[in-house]
């Protein structure tokens, strides 16, 4: 096992640019969540350090080895990719057991009595045809393959797209349980972040074509404060402090802050602190600016 | 142990405070073996490293202990630790902020003595 280490990713489509010079190094044995918002880049940054897609600039390494157009480096890694029931050239009449088979081939450490075993819990027929499959059933068929990759780094984008919350809450557990098993590394990216924030260890969220933050999620949470009182307070309490999406109404005025190491609210008994969620905090760093 | 989180603290602590009401509770005895942060991890579906940061908390404090090699096991005399921490805990978690509140609404410190006094 190693490190996914990238550096100076800039990929640009056409004129536009959509990651301007993205370091990111994932660290072996961990769950990371991958969140921003739609069109910000997620899929785009993940197909580059699988090297499915190539970047206009930087480079990606695994545990020191190039990743690009090396087999070497690529055996480690596992980009499941959202599954279509149509293809350029029609329906997609393949079976999930032939699916699986080419990935069998594809992934040199598969598991396939585990691939088995998760399409029973999920309750799908190994003989269906994929352009026979719902939307559900394709993110289950894609969770499959990452999970039995066995790939020491596994990419799952959006993995609960269509998934109802039970089958959503059956993916967390699944996640979990092959994670402690294993100590494989795994990148999530998501929309539905309130639920699965316990599940990551570290979360990223991506803005701007670049990561905002890299952190281990409860420490994120920890420094996160929601402010709200009389205008003046909220202002004192805050003082020289980071601080996001200033909402006001009236009087009264809202605050999201991240303390900085050492730093504290001044004590005022007039603001109500809360704690926020990752979802509220996402809002608050990522959402749109006034 | 089959609590549900809340939103209002963070996982790690509510995974301290279940195992410490479990002990309170005689679910968990002492000197007997907890849950690993592998199984917490999955019972709860929450990230192994956030299940050890909750654990560790009790381990720092003493009322759980590592036996290497076998797993984490509740210490003898946790029960009585685990109440003395709560009675602490009790001024800052609730009479604070009963008082907090009570002047807030211009109760006076009597009306409040009252009211406890009367209650039950």
């Amino acid at each position: 096992m190693g490190n996914l280490v990238c550096k100076g990713i800039v990929k640009k489509y056409k004129d536009k640019v959509v990651l301007n010079g993205v370091d990111l190094t994932i660290e072996e044995g961990k769950i990371y969540g991958l969140i921003g918002r739609n069109g910000v880049g997620k899929t785009t940054l993940l197909s580059i350090m699988t090297a499915q897609n190539p970047a206009n600039e930087g480079t990606v390494q695994y545990d020191g080895e190039q990743v690009w157009e090396n087999r070497k480096a690529l055996d480690h890694l596992c980009f499941s990719r959202e599954l279509n029931a149509l293809t350029t050239l029609g329906p997609n009449t393949q079976k999930i057991k032939e699916y699986f088979k080419i990935a069998s081939i594809y992934y040199p450490n598969w598991d396939q009595a585990y691939a088995e075993e998760l399409m029973k819990q999920f309750g799908i027929d190994q003989k269906k045809r994929i352009s026979k499959l719902s939307k559900g059933m394709l993110s289950m068929v894609t969770i499959t393959i990452g999970l039995a990759s066995k790939a020491d780094i596994t990419i799952l984008d959006e993995p609960v797209a269509g998934l109802d919350v039970v089958a959503r809450e059956d993916f967390y557990r699944m996640l979990i349980e092959e994670h402690a098993n294993s100590g494989r590394t795994f990148i999530v990216s998501t929309h539905i972040i309130e639920e699965a924030a316990d599940v990551f260890e570290e979360v990223i969220f991506l803005k701007d074509g670049n990561v905002l933050l890299k952190e281990n999620t409860v420490d994120l949470l920890d420094r996160a404060r929601h402010v709200t009182g009389v205008a003046e307070d909220v202002d004192l309490v805050t003082e020289g402090l980071h601080k996001y999406h200033e909402e006001k109404m009236g009087r009264s005025k809202g605050v999201t802050v991240l303390l900085e190491e050492g730093q504290s609210l001044k004590e005022n008994a007039q603001v109500t602190v809360q704690p926020l969620s990752l979802q509220n905090l996402f809002v608050a760093l990522c959402g749109r600016e006034e | 142990m089959q609590e549900l989180f809340t939103q209002e603290k963070s996982i790690y602590i509510q995974i301290s405070e279940m195992i410490e009401t479990d002990i309170l509770r005689g679910i968990l005895l002492e000197e007997e073996r907890v849950p690993s942060t592998n199984e917490l991890a999955k019972l709860y579906a929450i990230n192994p490293a956030t299940a050890a940061k909750g654990v560790n908390i009790l381990v720092d404090a003493g009322i759980l202990y590592k036996k290497r090699g076998i797993g984490m096991f509740v210490s003898e005399g946790a029960k009585e630790m685990i109440l003395t921490n709560r009675k602490n805990a009790f001024y800052d978690n609730f009479v604070k902020a009963i008082v907090d509140e009570a002047e807030k609404l211009g109760i006076s410190k009597e009306e409040l003595t009252k009211m406890i006094l009367e209650e039950k």
